[in-house]
């Protein structure tokens, strides 16, 4: 039957624009007005809170800067091998795993359980294997994305349909076109929400290590920033790491919901 | 018929313990290809030590490091941070599920904060709280305070309309309506939210005293990386594993526990 | 017979002097995307203090509509609804509702359930757990009341719904669809526990539904619907012997009823099929 009275005010009459559009608008200039007033009283000490002026201009003095696009690279290079690296094992893991009984049964608690637990204090060991470079950061990002693809894809590989499989096998296809033709097409929702989790946890985990020990990066710039106390850059760089960051996570997902709309 | 039977008992333990001798048999044949490895000297003894360095150094790392003082003061950290989120992630939750508009405006904000790199602002909050367990504890707070927020949100939304129904026929006040129908019907999908928060909360928490070099478990990782007690470095990161592995058993339990009634 | 408002021949020997439950030209019209549906047209009925009536109708005739209007939880609609004299807007403690769905209380045992409204008007526990303990036994779930209604069955859930409404002793109970979940054999045998209970405490009920079998088994008067807009066709009085058991379903009385009250109702059941298919026709069309 049809909804009893659940209406749902679409617009205000007379005001242009939605209600949300108008709420987060406030939010935002409520928060921004609040922020100034405790930049300009000095009420925390020294630049904890700088003026948004100050903000706004290390932001543009930062992204007219060639040396933050050099570090931007640098890190954006550690995050995309360390996406492949962990991603490519992650997957192959997964597929092995999810496709026997027996080896998930055996093996897949390891990946369950080590999953949460904080990768970065792996990293003294990254850097006596892999050295104070870029490689370290690499493993880093490699091993925090591994474990999130690997259970993704152990779980996709469970939920296929199996009368798919069955039309694999009487079609006589080797194990090479199974996985491509069969498994991966049928699994690319959970594979690309392990990849968006991947994304996520391989730029904390090759960020935080650049913060850690590093001398290029956009952590290491973070970091350097703490250091000479030059807070309007440091909040300069937080805030474009998050856009980008978030960002990139939404673009996965855009990517993730391309044939969903299609298929209508 | 005896015979059978027992076959039929064999059958049925080997594949209910086998594939976790499996797993326990393949670790243990690693570690011993290691430990042989590392003797024969394929690997570099300065950069991996032998597994039986490692057990030896357990012992010293419990007796000498203070592990139960540290386990306690992460421990603690974790605890007042998984407190707050609690608290303030279901009243945050409840406030954008009674102010419908509220919520459609921030949701997507709440959403998109869960997947953003927060642990990078540790050292923003350094310079705000210093060098102390509170930069640590607000940096477990603001990582586990989305999955709180939104599942109390999708738990109260998703109550079942009959149920509700059902408390309208008998007259319920509004706040009756909430406090005897909609929350408890929302609590498991509460409870995993929780547990979620809590998660991300005990990896920022650790992860955040590794960073800083202060702290509980954490601190003590780092510690013994820069003395280049490299046994030692594995042992305590072993033992990082442990717990945390156990902290999340356990809260499996409980929730696992307190489903039932739902 | 008269299709459209209800003419006094039709409304049968009641007359709303002696009526607990006067229900009076309601009209309930809904906005929907294709335009406005009405959904109940002028539909009038009285039902005595005691009394056991059916509404039965085909899917789409609005009778849960009706169902929600009587209880109360729907508010903007033509027409008037008054127990025991009384004009009433909005849920009604003399009206107890019992729904089709699964609407126990997952989290609170079997006594809990019971007790909930005895809690809400504020009972102290120990006199609220006694009357519940009464109720619990009433319907046959004597040894349950401290289980979870996940360890029940889905007859014995909507028993303790049951017990639960008839625990804030409403002046009428109405019921809707409440067996529709259960087996055929279930629902025959619970239906017998009603009918004890109805008639132990003289509680007046009306019970939508959309099973003639029940219907007959169970009611004293039934109520047939069109389908949309849901009028009311023709209202039949059930004259079988009191007290009932389900042994009368085989009684050849029971079976002129059954098909008396089948043909109507087909037409309607026929007519909401074929409008059904042009919908859905319509709609592929469209696309």
């Amino acid at each position: 039957m049809a909804e009893t009275g659940r209406l749902r005010a679409a617009s205000i009459p007379g005001v242009v624009g939605s209600p949300v559009l108008w709420l987060r608008l406030v939010i935002i200039a409520t928060v921004l007005a609040i922020w100034e007033a405790v930049a300009a009283s000095g009420l925390l000490y020294r630049d904890v809170v700088p003026s948004l002026q100050a903000i706004a201009g290390a932001i543009v003095r930062l992204l007219s800067n060639p040396e933050y696009y050099w570090n931007l690279g640098v890190t954006a290079g550690e995050v995309g091998a360390s996406l492949v690296i962990g991603g490519l094992s992650g997957l192959v893991v997964g597929l092995i795993l999810g496709g026997s009984r027996l080896l998930t049964k055996a093996y897949e608690p390891y990946l369950y359980y080590l999953g949460p637990t904080p990768k970065i204090i792996f990293f003294p060991i990254m850097i006596m294997w892999f050295g104070v470079g870029t490689g370290s950061k690499v493993a880093m990002g490699a091993i925090s994305c591994f474990f999130p693809i690997a259970l993704s894809a152990a779980a996709g590989m469970r939920q296929i349909e199996p009368i798919l499989i069955r039309v694999g096998r009487s079609f006589r296809a080797n194990t090479w076109q199974m996985a491509t033709k069969i498994y991966l097409p049928a699994m690319r929702h959970p594979i690309i929400n392990g990849v968006r989790l991947g994304l996520g946890v391989a730029i904390i985990g090759t960020l935080l290590a650049e913060t850690k020990l590093s001398n290029s990066g956009i952590g290491f710039l973070i970091i350097q920033a703490y250091s000479l106390f030059d807070m309007p850059r440091m909040y300069a760089m937080l805030i474009v790491v998050f856009v980008l960051a978030i960002g990139a996570n939404a673009f996965v997902g855009w990517v993730g919901r391309l044939d969903r709309v299609k298929i209508r | 018929m005896t015979s059978t039977t027992t076959t039929v008992v064999r059958v049925a333990a080997l594949t209910r313990f086998g594939p976790t001798a499996l797993g326990v048999a393949t670790l243990l044949l690693l570690l011993i290809a290691v430990e042989v490895l590392i003797r024969a000297g394929f690997i570099n003894n300065y950069i991996v030590p032998t597994p039986i360095q490692v057990a030896a150094a357990f012992e010293r790392i419990i007796l000498d490091e203070g592990i139960g003082s540290r386990f306690l003061l992460t421990f603690t950290e974790a605890f007042t941070a998984g407190a707050m989120i609690t608290m303030v992630g279901v009243l945050a939750g409840v406030l954008l599920y009674r102010f419908d508009l509220l919520r459609r405006a921030t949701e997507t904000w709440v959403a998109a904060l869960a997947s953003a790199p927060t642990v990078l602002m540790y050292p923003l909050f350094l310079v705000i709280f210093g060098r102390s367990a509170w930069t640590i504890i607000m940096m477990g707070f603001v990582a586990g305070l989305p999955p709180v927020i939104l599942k109390t949100i999708e738990g109260l939304v998703t109550t079942r309309r009959v149920l509700v129904d059902v408390g309208r026929s008998f007259k319920l006040s509004r706040m009756q309506l909430f406090t005897k129908i909609l929350l408890p019907a929302a609590l498991p999908t509460i409870f995993v939210g929780v547990r979620l928060g809590l998660i991300f909360t005990l990896i920022n928490v650790v992860g955040v005293e590794f960073l800083i070099n202060f702290g509980g478990l954490g601190q003590l990782i780092n510690d013994l990386a820069e003395r280049y007690d490299l046994p030692g470095t594995y042992a305590a990161i072993f033992f990082v594993i442990l717990v945390s592995v156990c902290f999340f058993v356990v809260i499996e339990r409980l929730e696992r526990w307190l489903r039932p009634v739902a | 017979m008269a299709v459209g408002s209800t003419p006094t021949a039709i409304l049968g020997t009641a007359d709303a002097g002696d009526s607990i439950l006067v229900v009076d030209d309601i009209v309930k019209r809904f906005e929907t995307p294709e335009g406005p549906l009405v959904a109940v047209d002028h539909v009038s009925l009285q039902v005595r203090p005691g009394e056991f009536m059916a509404v039965i109708g085909p899917s789409g005739c609005g009778k849960s509509t009706l169902f929600n209007i009587v209880g109360g939880l729907v508010d903007d609609y033509q027409g008037t609804v008054s127990v025991a004299g009384t004009r009433m807007r909005g849920p009604h403690p003399a009206v107890g509702m019992v729904f089709q769905d699964e609407s126990t209380f997952p989290w609170r045992s079997v006594i809990d359930n019971v007790a909930f409204p005895l809690e809400i008007a504020g009972m102290r526990k120990h006199e609220r757990l006694d009357r519940a303990r009464h109720f619990i036994s009433l319907v046959g779930l004597d040894g349950f009341e401290n289980r979870y209604p996940t360890e029940l069955s889905g007859g014995m859930r909507q028993r303790v719904a049951i017990a639960r409404t008839l625990a804030s002793e409403p002046k009428i109970l109405l019921m809707d669809e409440p067996f529709a979940a259960l087996d055929e054999q279930t629902r025959l045998l619970l239906g017998d526990k009603v009918l004890q209970i109805q008639q132990a405490l003289q509680q007046t009920t009306l019970i939508i539904t959309h099973n003639i079998t029940e219907a007959v088994q169970l009611a004293d008067r039934v109520l047939v619907m069109t389908y949309r807009p849901g009028r009311v066709k023709r209202i039949v009085d059930i004259v079988l012997p009191r007290p009932r058991s389900s042994a009368i379903v085989s009684s050849d009385a029971f079976g002129h009823y059954v098909a008396q009250i089948w043909s109507d109702l087909r037409e309607e059941a026929s007519r909401g099929m074929r409008d059904e298919e042009t919908r859905r026709k319509a709609g592929e069309d469209a696309r």
